[in-house]
């Protein structure tokens, strides 16, 4: 089963180097957000509050215009009866979370880059927290988007359908996280920030169950 | 095949109830040990008592409202409140204020003050007009 979803992984790796479809899309809209808000902020020396909520900001919007291609690509190319074939739900589900993983987390580190890059806000002073945030902030994501990716490909109007189910979904997550991010800033120690990792580490965890028992479902319709 | 959903189900509920606890704990806490509240920058309900023998002041021009509060212990701290002075802040038994500590003073987004029943029975001048 591990090896077929890895040649699953590999295989969406390929064709999205082929096509550069979700890289293309990603990469622009995040030079654009981010210098929308540079410009727009000026001179002035924006609140770590601000600038915490202004990058998971950023990073819910691209999650939002490149992870929805998971299952939507299978579905515009045909080849979804073909997967039916050759593997099972799990297995499938497991690929394309790894792909999702993939993009995500190279997504964020250069959202992550450019920010530090650029807000003088962004001062990371408890660099462990912020590590163990980010992680735990993209799995999350990465199974919540891939699960309603899943959902919506069947549907006729993708485009809003995907912001519309995950807005509520990923609140949760969203909320925790800028909380947490804004904690980096002010060098809380990680035993304060404990409830709020714990609060994600459990979305993680419960979305992943969800995630899994309900694929068999949504894949078979 | 059943199993997978019983064990499944019991994951989400189990770690739902986790993360609905959290919630509710991760809210702004009370904390009524000012040590405590000096040693972090967090948003926190500091109560204590106002403390009369240092004045309250307040700063028109500003519109700032400063005065020293001190916990059960004895440990005062300085608080700071943009706005006007609370009504009846004067005969409060307890102040809780809602804010957190930074640079020496404790500067407060909200004051709740705590003041004796106006309602209470008073025997003695209720015989005495009689």
């Amino acid at each position: 089963m591990i090896s077929k979803s890895y040649n699953l992984c590999i295989k969406d790796i390929k064709s999205e180097l082929r096509t550069r479809y979700a890289i293309n899309a990603l990469v622009m809209f995040i030079l654009v957000a981010i210098s929308v808000i540079l410009f727009s902020i000026g001179n002035e020396k924006i609140q770590p509050e601000l600038t915490a909520g202004l990058y998971w900001v950023v990073i819910f919007f691209s999650a939002m215009s490149g992870l929805s291609r998971a299952f939507v690509s299978e579905e515009e190319k045909g080849t979804t009866l073909t997967l039916h074939l050759i593997a099972t739900p799990d297995t499938i589900f497991s690929g394309k979370l790894f792909f999702n993983l993939i993009l995500t987390f190279f997504i964020n580190i250069i959202i992550t880059l450019l920010y530090a890059a650029f807000f003088e806000g962004f001062v990371v002073n408890n660099f462990i927290l912020f590590l163990v945030t980010f992680i735990f902030g993209n799995i999350g994501l990465a199974i919540s988007s891939t699960i309603i990716a899943s959902i919506i490909a069947k549907a006729g109007s993708k485009g809003t359908l995907y912001p519309v189910l995950s807005f509520p979904i990923l609140l949760p997550l969203i909320l925790t996280c800028v909380q947490l991010t804004i904690f980096c800033f002010d060098g809380t120690s990680f035993d304060n920030a404990l409830y709020e990792m714990a609060i994600v580490v459990s979305y993680d965890i419960i979305m992943v169950t969800i995630s899994y028992l309900l694929f068999d479902f949504i894949w078979k319709e | 095949m059943k199993n997978k959903y019983v064990i499944g189900g019991f994951i989400i509920v189990l770690f739902l109830g986790i993360m609905g606890y959290l919630f509710t704990q991760s809210n702004i806490k009370y904390e009524n040990n000012f040590i405590v509240v000096k040693s972090t920058n967090k948003t926190v309900k500091a109560t204590g008592s106002w403390v009369k023998e240092k004045k309250y002041s307040y700063d028109a021009e500003n519109n700032l409202f400063t005065f020293y509060i001190k916990d059960d212990k004895g440990e005062e701290m300085m608080v700071v409140y943009r706005g006007a002075m609370p009504n009846n802040f004067e005969s409060a038994t307890s102040v809780v204020v809602t804010g957190s500590y930074q640079q020496n003073y404790f500067y407060a987004k909200d004051i709740l003050t705590k003041c004796p029943s106006k309602y209470q029975e008073q025997p003695n001048t209720q015989s005495s007009s009689l």
